[in-house]
């Protein structure tokens, strides 16, 4: 800014600098920026905003698993002699048996890297210091990663539920016999997802490389499965597969909903609740002090 | 727009201690940085990093107390992180997000609302040069472009204070000269306080109105850096031919005006005082003996002179 030079005291011309200027408006209330980070973190994983190669790898991921579901939605709405309702073609629980695969290749690229990836580009310094307190930023990558993982877990079986509405004979009367699933997928999706957030954040937590963040929960529910079972073999009690990391969530997420695989027991919610309270403290003991190191 | 006189500062530490291990990087450090822009100097291990660290609450103090902008650093962390900006010497942006979305997403999460947010990162990447390229991911910008994007996002929720360490870290000379320009610009036109840490006092001296120098963790000097020289103050003086002829005969002229004549450690004659009769005295007596004056200057020690003493780097 530059006042033009001349007489005294008469008022003058006065150049104003539009390219930069102080900003004074009102800060939104914290939970809208928290809000806004789970956004964004939820873009990321997906490549939203990013090259068309890094989308390739999670819509991928997100049309297979919304496959099966989609299908069997698609074929009594386009072939009438069809007469099954699409819950008949598939249930609940074998969708979710069915996406097991996916989920844990979504997870094992996803999830951890959401911790892994800020160390790695070192924006812990930013966000700390100016941005998010770490009990924020742990909030949002939680809700971010539980968001993404309800995608895969959830999205599917509400298709299947919506879809079975649609191919109804007496679209109604299906809603009100069928009615009571709605809260009983809701919590089974639930169980699925919060385990595996706090299995891949926890994993993510623990190193500061992506490589070895996947690695790591692969080997968790990869390896675990067999040792389970070869534990079981070995001491021919079934006790063993409720320690699955793998299969344990789901076969509790199918005991919610209905019941069709065989319930594992006390001890698989026992092992699923040390996970996530277990693995939620080791988190968020990681992150306390606040450091972005 | 500039900063009011009673503001509080914008770093003011007492008895602060910090260390790690058994590396003592703050002792017991007490400083105010009242100035609307302070330059942060000292030798690798001085402290610097670790007094911005420990003043944005990414490292907790041992002991002491420290205040930013008037609050307590640890105590109201949330307030101070709403008021204050920070660009890292170190690298720290997501290398597969575009300048634009890492401006617009800090912003957001700073608590801007998504139109302000755009907005003002469409200002602060025009005013750092940036309008241009600000689509493009930031692993492919060179290096001072990276600068400047870190110095956008510590601009784009309109802080009171923005800590800048090693703002023109590998920059090309003309990065170098817009960077310092917009530092400059920071306090003495828009109203924000700057702290900023360097290793090069000529950047300091160009951007700020103070200097604070640590050693060892502890503040080992603390000046303006513009300093009204005295007219009248000691003076180094060179002539050509004799120099101890000319002393001689110079010093039964200055003493009736009180004025003593002493060489110095160069060689040259030292006044301690050079008021207008002295001078005039020198000329004449130079002129009459037909003697060159080869240099007649302040001997009022420089900033170069103090920051350089106070970092210890001839005594060690």
């Amino acid at each position: 800014m530059a006042e033009a030079p001349g007489g005294a005291g008469a008022p003058r011309a006065v150049l104003h600098d539009i390219r930069y200027s102080r900003w004074s408006g009102t800060l939104r209330p914290r939970p809208t920026a928290v809000a806004s980070f789970v956004a964004s973190s939820v873009r990321r994983p997906l490549g939203l905003r990013r090259s068309a190669g890094s989308k390739v790898w999670p819509f991928l991921l997100l049309a297979v698993a919304y496959l099966p579901a989609l299908a069997v939605v698609a074929v009594p709405l386009l072939v009438p002699q069809v007469t099954l309702q699409p819950t008949e073609l598939i249930s609940y629980p074998n969708l979710l048996a069915t996406n097991g695969v996916v989920l844990l290749a979504f997870v094992a690229t996803a999830i951890p890297s959401m911790l892994t990836r800020d160390r790695r580009d070192r924006v812990l310094a930013l966000y700390f210091a100016t941005a998010v307190s770490w009990v924020e930023y742990l909030v949002g990558t939680f809700l971010a990663a539980l968001s993404l993982l309800a995608i895969i877990v959830l999205g599917p079986m509400l298709v299947l539920f919506v879809g079975s509405i649609a191919t109804a004979d007496d679209p109604g009367r299906w809603v009100a016999d069928n009615a009571a699933d709605l809260p009983r997928i809701v919590l089974a999706a639930a169980v699925v997802t919060l385990f595996h957030t706090v299995l891949g954040l926890l994993v993510g937590a623990l190193t500061s490389r992506r490589v070895f963040a996947v690695g790591g929960y692969l080997a968790v529910v990869l390896v675990a499965p067999v040792v389970t079972v070869l534990l079981a073999t070995v001491l021919g009690d079934e006790w063993p597969l409720a320690l699955d990391p793998a299969s344990g969530p789901i076969r509790l997420a199918a005991s919610i909903v209905d019941g069709s695989i065989s319930g594992p027991g006390g001890l698989a919610w026992v092992v699923w609740a040390l996970v996530v309270v277990g693995g939620s403290a080791v988190v968020a003991a990681r992150y306390s002090r606040g450091s972005d190191t | 727009m500039s900063i009011e006189a009673a503001a509080p500062p914008g770093l003011e530490c007492v008895q602060v201690s910090k260390t790690f291990g058994s590396v003592t990087a703050l002792d017991r450090l007490s400083v105010t940085f009242s100035a609307p822009a302070t330059g942060l100097l000292g030798a690798n291990g001085a402290g610097k990093s670790t007094l911005l660290r420990t003043a944005l609450g990414l490292a907790r103090p041992d002991a002491g107390q420290l205040r930013v902008l008037g609050l307590d650093a640890v105590a109201d962390r949330r307030e101070v992180r709403r008021r204050v900006g920070f660009m890292p010497e170190h690298p720290c942006l997501p290398a597969d997000l575009s300048a634009q979305d890492v401006c617009v997403q800090l912003a957001r999460m700073r608590g801007l609302g998504r139109r302000d947010a755009v907005r003002r990162t469409s200002e602060v990447l025009f005013a750092v040069g940036l309008e241009e390229e600000r689509r493009r991911p930031v692993g492919s910008y060179s290096l001072g472009m990276q600068q400047r994007t870190k110095l956008a996002q510590a601009l784009v929720h309109g802080p009171d204070l923005v800590l800048l360490d090693e703002p023109t870290s590998g920059l090309d000379p003309a990065g170098r000269e817009e960077m310092l320009t917009i530092v400059r610009r920071l306090s003495s036109d828009l109203g924000i306080r700057v702290i900023a840490s360097s290793h090069v006092l000529e950047d300091i001296e160009r951007t700020c109105d103070e200097v604070v120098v640590l050693r060892s963790g502890t503040l080992a000097a603390q000046r303006p850096v513009q300093v009204e020289q005295a007219l009248t103050g000691p003076v180094e003086l060179a002539v050509s031919g004799d120099v101890g002829e000319f002393a001689r005969a110079l010093e039964p002229l200055l003493a009736p005006l009180g004025i003593r004549v002493a060489p110095t450690a160069t060689g040259d004659i030292g006044l301690d005082r050079s008021s207008d009769e002295a001078l005039d005295v020198v000329r004449d007596l130079a002129a009459s003996r037909g003697v060159g004056l080869q240099h007649l200057v302040s001997a009022s020690r420089g900033l170069e002179d103090v920051v350089v003493d106070a970092m210890g780097v001839h005594g060690g």
